[in-house]
């Protein structure tokens, strides 16, 4: 069974933030996770990219600060290619 | 572990990591980079091997700063980039003049010194070599900055600090390729070069330093004869075509296999055998066949039989008291490998590759297994003794006691206290020895070094000699001397080429005498129980030490001098020099 892309960017996200995938909600950004800080951004972009088989624009990373620009942002790529 | 996704890994680090349960391997990870990715996945690379490892990162580009902070840490990783040296070095260099670069290389060494004092007192400090791999890999032309790191590197390489392990960074780039392993977008927008791909193949590189260092290296080698060592069957094909030499294609290849081998049995890694054939025919071959590289005298233990392997491997251990988990065992025939993969899981399996020219690569990719950071003397001469060893396990048979048996060994024992010549053996011995340890402590030499030149630690270090020949150094006590009248055991272990002779009893006699000399009235000790001592979980017991304490794996021991009971073996001589 395929899981949802929404399911998976929070699977990703919980293993990089380390907190509970219900903790993940569609407004959670850096404001709501304290250890989303940079570093941990480039983990998240490094690992959403390897989930999804994807690669980010650079000048777009600065600005994926949330789950649910991130959800859009990866449906769109899937849907280009 | 190549295969596992970041965040999957990521999980899985976290799922192994340990409250405590154990003592963790506590690692500093210093660099002048963003290298954060790389602490979970070195993290998680010793865990799956049962070293519960926790990484600290040190602040970004305060390498200098942080090795000054002295924290307490079993080992310290090293990523000195000399891209970085100066901001932009690795397209700068080109435009400086010789007298500028200079410059740059007398500052890099100076604090590459400083660093490195700073971090004496750690037990091991991982340092990656410099690197110009980021703009020289398909440059003809020699470039500055490869100038320097060949440079820079020679300084490194001239540096005689005991602690210090150098690492190629370059052959994990060459291994996984420039792509693979360079991230130039991290690398121009947050000073990170590493990928995740890398950091993996890094950890795999230098992992079995720490495994080392834990005492968890695989120690004897077991080679299947027929197509495992030589290409075809003995028994059907006969001692005259058999395959090992350089006249023919499959000849080659057990050729390099039984080369591989005889340098590791001059290492110190014991080598055997374990094959389904008749005694006498293989025999035939190890003695006389021209074409044998890996001839008798490299092999310690030998089990041609017909019996099966899972009960040969088993006797082996037995009788070299070495535990399965030091064993890596090589076959061709999938049969035995899964009967021993699943009867026998402690063993390390390998199995002879269907398609037999990446039977030598498979062989040496596996190499790290035994891989050893102080390679002593010693070991040269462990085969000869492990010989020798089968020559008393199989004489123990014709005595009707086992004390019978021991008196027959003329069994001397010499003791060599505070013998700065033997630090890198003791060690050694403190980060080997897992049976006969009853404080399973690890030490490095410079710690070793510390307590020998102390005047407040007695440091014994004990050879034994029979009738057979020298065992060598085989023993270390280090005892504390607290104060003029109590004194503390720290280590006592011995090794298991000398368990079962009563030489422990014998070297605790000479101690209590020792200590009662100088004026100790109460002797105090632990014992830690590890998944590997429980034979001497009641040593101290059995030399009148009473129990005052006892919380989980911890046992605290006390002995009122007067009250010990020196044991009553007369049989085995003790000098001291």
């Amino acid at each position: 069974m395929n899981k949802s892309i929404e399911e998976r960017v929070r699977n990703v996200m919980s293993s990089v933030f380390d907190v509970s995938t219900d903790k993940i909600k569609n407004d959670t950004s850096p404001d709501t996770i304290d250890s989303w800080d940079s570093l941990k951004h480039m983990n998240l972009i490094i690992g959403l990219e390897e989930e999804f088989g994807i690669e980010f624009d650079d000048d777009d990373i600065g600005n994926l600060l949330n789950f649910d620009l991130i959800k859009i942002y990866i449906e769109e790529i899937l849907s280009i290619s | 572990m190549m295969d596992l996704k970041y965040s999957e890994l990521l999980s899985k680090n976290k799922d192994l990591e340990r409250e405590d349960t154990e003592v963790s391997y506590k690692v500093l990870l210093l660099s002048n980079m963003i290298v954060h990715q790389g602490k979970e996945i070195i993290e998680y690379s010793l865990r799956i091997k049962n070293i519960n490892a926790s990484i600290e990162l040190g602040d970004y580009d305060n390498i200098l700063q942080e090795t000054k902070k002295q924290r307490k840490v079993d080992a310290t990783i090293i990523f000195w980039e000399l891209a970085n040296l100066v901001n932009g070095l690795h397209f700068k260099i080109d435009l400086l003049n010789d007298k500028e670069i200079e410059e740059i290389e007398h500052r890099a060494k100076a604090e590459i010194n400083l660093a490195l004092l700073n971090l004496k007192d750690c037990p091991l400090v991982v340092f990656n070599k410099f690197s110009s791999f980021l703009v020289s890999s398909l440059c003809i032309s020699e470039d500055n900055l490869s100038k320097l790191a060949i440079r820079l590197n020679e300084y490194l390489d001239s540096l005689d600090q005991n602690n210090l392990k150098l690492v190629n960074l370059d052959n994990v780039v060459r291994h996984i390729g420039f792509d693979r392993s360079y991230d130039l977008r991290y690398f121009y927008s947050s000073e990170s070069l590493y990928t995740i791909d890398f950091f993996k193949s890094y950890a795999q590189y230098i992992k079995p330093i720490f495994i080392s260092a834990n005492g968890k290296s695989k120690k004897v080698l077991i080679f299947d004869c027929d197509n495992t060592l030589w290409k075809g069957i003995l028994g059907e094909d006969g001692i005259n075509n058999i395959e090992m030499s350089s006249d023919t294609k499959n000849g080659k290849i057990f050729q390099e296999i039984q080369s591989i081998a005889q340098h590791l049995s001059k290492r110190g890694v014991i080598i055997g055998l374990c094959s389904k054939n008749n005694f006498d025919d293989v025999e035939e071959v190890l003695v006389s066949h021209k074409d044998m590289i890996l001839k008798d005298s490299f092999i310690s233990i030998k089990k041609i039989n017909w019996i099966d392997k899972v009960s040969n491997l088993d006797q082996i251990s037995k009788e070299l008291n070495i535990g399965l988990d030091s064993f890596v065992f090589v076959d061709d025939s999938p049969f035995e490998t899964n009967l021993v993969k699943k009867l026998l899981p402690d063993v390390t399996v390998l199995e002879v590759p269907k398609k037999l020219h990446n039977y030598p690569t498979m062989l040496r990719n596996n190499l790290g297994l035994f891989y050893n950071l102080s390679q002593t003397s010693e070991d040269f001469k462990k085969v000869k003794m492990y010989k020798q060893q089968n020559k008393r396990e199989s004489k123990k048979l014709e005595f009707h006691s086992l004390d019978e048996y021991l008196i027959s060994l003329e069994l001397k024992i010499i003791i060599h206290e505070n013998d700065d010549l033997l630090i890198p053996r003791m060690a050694q011995m403190t980060q080997k020895v897992n049976q006969f340890n009853l404080t399973t402590k690890r030490y490095t030499e410079r710690e070793i070094e510390k307590m020998v030149n102390s005047s407040e630690v007695l440091v014994l270090s004990f050879t034994v000699d029979d009738k057979y020949g020298s065992n060598g150094v085989v023993g270390l006590c280090i005892i504390n001397l607290n104060n003029k009248s109590s004194a503390y055991i720290d280590s006592f272990l011995m090794s298991c080429r000398v368990i079962g002779r009563n030489i422990e009893y014998v070297i605790m006699d000479r101690i209590a005498k020792e200590l009662k000399s100088i004026g100790i009235k109460t002797l105090t000790s632990q014992f830690s129980e590890t998944l590997k001592n429980s034979q001497v979980s009641n040593f101290f017991d059995l030399c009148n030490f009473d129990l005052v304490n006892q919380k989980e794996a911890c046992k605290d021991y006390v002995l009122l001098m007067s009250n010990y009971v020196p044991s009553k073996i007369d049989y085995i001589e003790v000098k001291k020099l």
